[in-house]
């Protein structure tokens, strides 16, 4: 077996890729350096668990996390279901023409920009909100809730997809001739099969929802303190460093904003490693 | 029981579909009710006369031109850094990666395309930073910092893009030119690339789009309101989704709310417009190639 | 004297993809015997067994033109007629496959599979059901102590015959198989020749067949298919 040196090109092909790889590291970086002022001075704990209070000193981002979170989960409560159930349609229930007609609107909505969403549900959404809660602005978690899981559901609903059509035919086609209707060849043999793929997509459905911006920045109120309830105004992670644009770059206040860098970068991360661990764990089983 | 289990499955996904169709077309139905009105000449032309303002004689201050010229110079710059790197990884990943090494790029890269977009900006906002330390005040967030920011957001899309098109050639076809004695480079670039092609380029038009419709990357790093058509890369300029946002909150009147539905209509046509042809690309040139 | 008549096909043609596979078949088939249907490869026989039992509706590309009238539950029927919905087709006019494809769960599972999609759940009545359809196809004694393990573990014939058993759960009218013993060693494909035989009587069975001794030794009617014609030998 001869060695052969890379030509010119090939050398350039593995530029690219390394020059890739080290600038995804070198984001983290970036973020830890410049907020490990801030990590050292205070407990990490204070830091989490405290509330934003910068006139007391207090640059905690426990609120934005709380927000995060709350607002995460309960859109993927809403966008889940809806995701699961328009998968199921797209893959068995529909007339075998309307499937792929749906399939390319559900691809088209995958390019629809969040801030035309946010923009539309402001003017929408918001106004019924103030009628309903009676008080306030109208901009809460809950106004943004139904708006982030119409973002998240459509790359769901096509990871969903994607994992029941690789279920293999010889199972489905011996199903139908044994008298299966489309909805127990869903529940008994495709879904038992393919739920790993339905796993790997609320992982990153998940991370989505963490990581929106626009939607929580332009609909949820954007408060500073803890939501008590989803019909407070609120502030998510991703809001927060879109707002705290101080002219100060030394000023805690900005430090504080890679704190919340530094712990969306480190979630993604770890939804990433349990994605691919999950799909290697369950390929492994087959 | 089970009947009625299976029947409710069977019932609710139908309203899961109904619902989600509903509610896109309300959305869509509301932006054209909303913005309809505006979309005309003056929505981005404003005042000034429409020749003179693509010649660049003169400056457009009520219509929302800047910020298409923002919009489109973002997307040729980004995609003009974005382009060869993704594609020279692509070839990468695929052809001459493999091992442990490849868990560890396909891991890297699956978190840079997880990353949040706003921390990709933060990321650029860094840099800025970074280096207007070290050349002192000479730096500062503008297009050229939100061209590396972006191309940087979309960069994991066009790798993976590439190294999956690369990697779902056929077997076959992989191994005929090398037989012929072609060297490894040869096949690539003569064989696999052209078979690839369509995936590859429809690839790139959905990452056009992501560049397009992106707020959080640019709104750290060089987006501003009001700047008119950047005249270096280094001045601010304004983008189509700022724009959206920014009359979200300061609108003065129903005309100028009016004309932030007229920006949300034409971004949301040429975010859909660059992934229907993606899509439509992939499906027409693949028959062409095959049966040409 | 001349058996009743189980199947009826009038100008049956099938389209795949634009491309005409079967042409204008006018048969008749008769009740509880076994008719062999032999060609070769591409000549339209597994096809023509879809188009029995509507399975080429669930495959993309495909369309029929003719009438197919099968005798069920007493009456003569046309199969496409909406007052027969497809999936009471199915459980009436079973399936065996060329390869043998047991679904991802146990063999106990696998067999009680049909009943499960019919919506009988009573357990002692499954648990009999399939003990007897297993002895049936003599796998009974190989699995009794194993019923749940997964099926694809099983060998080729007793995948087979697994898939045999599976068919035959919910007592159907009629049974196709596509090349049942293709797969198997002689030994297996002779117990499976005589089971097919005892089932004579209580369904009618139109089999695929590439083994021309096989069929003389089984079949009571034997259909020779070539370019998408049949005819009767």
């Amino acid at each position: 077996m001869t060695h052969r040196a890379y030509s010119v090109s090939e050398h350039l092909f593995l530029a690219a890729a390394v020059i890739s790889g080290l600038l995804t590291v070198a984001v983290f970086c970036f973020l830890f350096l410049f907020g490990l002022p801030l990590l050292q001075s205070g407990q990490l704990t204070d830091l989490l668990f405290s509330p934003w209070a910068p006139a007391k000193g207090l640059y905690g981002i426990y609120p934005m996390l709380k927000t995060s979170l709350l607002l995460a989960l309960l859109s993927m409560a809403i966008a889940f279901p809806i995701s699961l159930g328009c998968s199921f349609i797209i893959t068995s229930l529909a007339p075998v023409r309307l499937r792929g007609f749906l399939l390319a609107v559900i691809r088209v909505m995958t390019g629809i920009p969040t801030v035309v969403y946010s923009f539309a549900a402001l003017f929408l959404l918001v106004p019924l909100m103030r009628n309903l809660i009676g008080h306030g602005t109208g901009m809460t978690i809950l106004t943004a809730t139904p708006v982030l899981a119409m973002v998240i559901a459509p790359t769901m609903i096509l990871f969903f997809v994607n994992s029941f059509t690789r279920v293999s035919t010889a199972y489905t086609l011996a199903t139908d001739a044994l008298g299966g209707s489309e909805t127990q060849k869903l529940l008994y043999v495709i879904l038992p099969q393919a739920w790993p793929g339905v796993v790997n997509g609320v992982l990153l459905g998940f991370g989505r929802a963490m990581g929106d911006t626009m939607v929580s920045l332009m609909l949820a109120g954007n408060s500073i303190g803890v939501p008590e309830s989803v019909t407070e105004s609120a502030r998510t992670l991703t809001a927060h460093i879109a707002l705290v644009m101080a002219f100060d770059f030394d000023s805690m206040e900005f430090k504080s904003v890679f704190v919340c860098g530094l712990f969306l970068y480190i979630l993604t991360a770890v939804l990433m490693m349990l994605f691919r661990m999950s799909t290697a764990y369950f390929s492994g089983r087959k | 029981m089970r009947k009625l289990f299976e029947d409710c499955i069977t019932i609710l996904s139908w309203f899961a579909g109904l619902l989600l169709i509903t509610a896109l077309l309300f959305l869509v139905a509301y932006l054209v009710y909303r913005g309809g009105s505006s979309l005309n000449v003056s929505l981005i032309f404003g005042e000034t006369a429409a020749l003179d303002a693509l010649l660049l004689k003169r400056q457009v201050f009520d219509g929302i031109f800047p910020a298409i010229a923002g919009t489109l110079l973002l997307i040729i710059g980004s995609m003009f850094i974005a382009i060869p790197v993704g594609i020279a990884g692509g070839i990468y990943m695929a052809e001459y990666c493999s091992g442990a090494i490849k868990s560890l790029f396909n891991l890297l890269f699956d978190i840079l395309a997880g990353v949040p977009s706003i921390i990709i900006g933060l990321a650029g906002l860094l840099l800025t930073i970074f280096l207007n330390r070290h050349f002192q005040g000479q730096i500062a967030t503008c297009l050229l910092v939100s061209c590396l920011s972006l191309a940087l957001l979309v960069l994991p899309y066009l790798i993976r893009t590439t190294q999956t098109a690369l990697e779902t050639v056929d077997p076959v076809i992989r191994k005929t030119a090398p037989v012929l004695g072609a060297s490894r480079l040869q096949n690539i670039t003569l064989v696999l690339l052209p078979n690839a092609i369509s995936d590859i380029i429809s690839g790139i038009m959905l990452a056009t789009g992501r560049c397009a419709e992106d707020t959080a990357v640019i709104m750290l790093t060089g987006a501003v309101a009001t700047a008119g058509v950047p005249h270096s890369i280094f001045g601010q300029y304004e983008a189509l989704p700022f724009y959206i946002y920014y009359i979200s909150s300061q609108y003065n009147g129903p005309d100028e709310l009016a004309q932030g539905f007229g920006a949300a209509i034409i971004l949301l046509i040429l975010c859909t417009g660059l992934l229907i042809s993606a899509l439509w690309i992939q499906r027409r040139l693949t028959t062409m190639l095959l049966y040409r | 004297m001349e058996a009743p008549m189980k199947i009826k096909t009038q100008s049956l043609c099938f389209y795949y993809r634009g491309k005409q596979v079967l042409h204008d078949i006018n048969l008749q088939l008769p009740a509880n015997q076994i008719t062999a249907i032999t060609g070769p490869s591409g000549s339209g026989k597994s096809t023509f067994l879809m188009t029995l039992n509507r399975l080429w509706e669930e495959i993309d590309g495909c369309s029929i033109s003719g009438n197919v009238t099968m005798a069920l539950d007493g009456q003569l029927k046309n199969i496409h007629d909406p007052s027969i919905p497809v999936r009471e087709l199915r459980r009436k006019v079973g399936m065996v496959f060329q390869q043998p494809n047991p679904l991802p769960m146990s063999i106990y599972k696998n067999a009680a599979f049909p009943l499960r999609l019919a919506h009988i759940n009573d357990k002692s009545r499954i648990k009999e059901s399939v003990e007897s359809v297993l002895k049936q196809v003599c796998l009974w004694d190989e699995v009794k102590d194993r019923l749940d393990d997964d099926g694809r573990l099983l060998s080729g014939g007793q995948q087979q015959r697994l898939c045999l058993a599976r068919a035959l759960v919910l007592n159907p009218e009629v049974l196709l198989l596509d090349e049942p013993t293709s797969s198997l060693d002689p030994e297996a494909s002779a117990a499976i020749e005589e089971l097919l035989l005892s089932l004579k009587s209580q369904c009618t069975l139109i089999m695929v067949s590439h083994y021309q001794d096989q069929i003389k030794r089984i079949a009571d009617l034997h259909v020779k298919v070539l370019n998408g014609r049949f005819h009767i030998e």
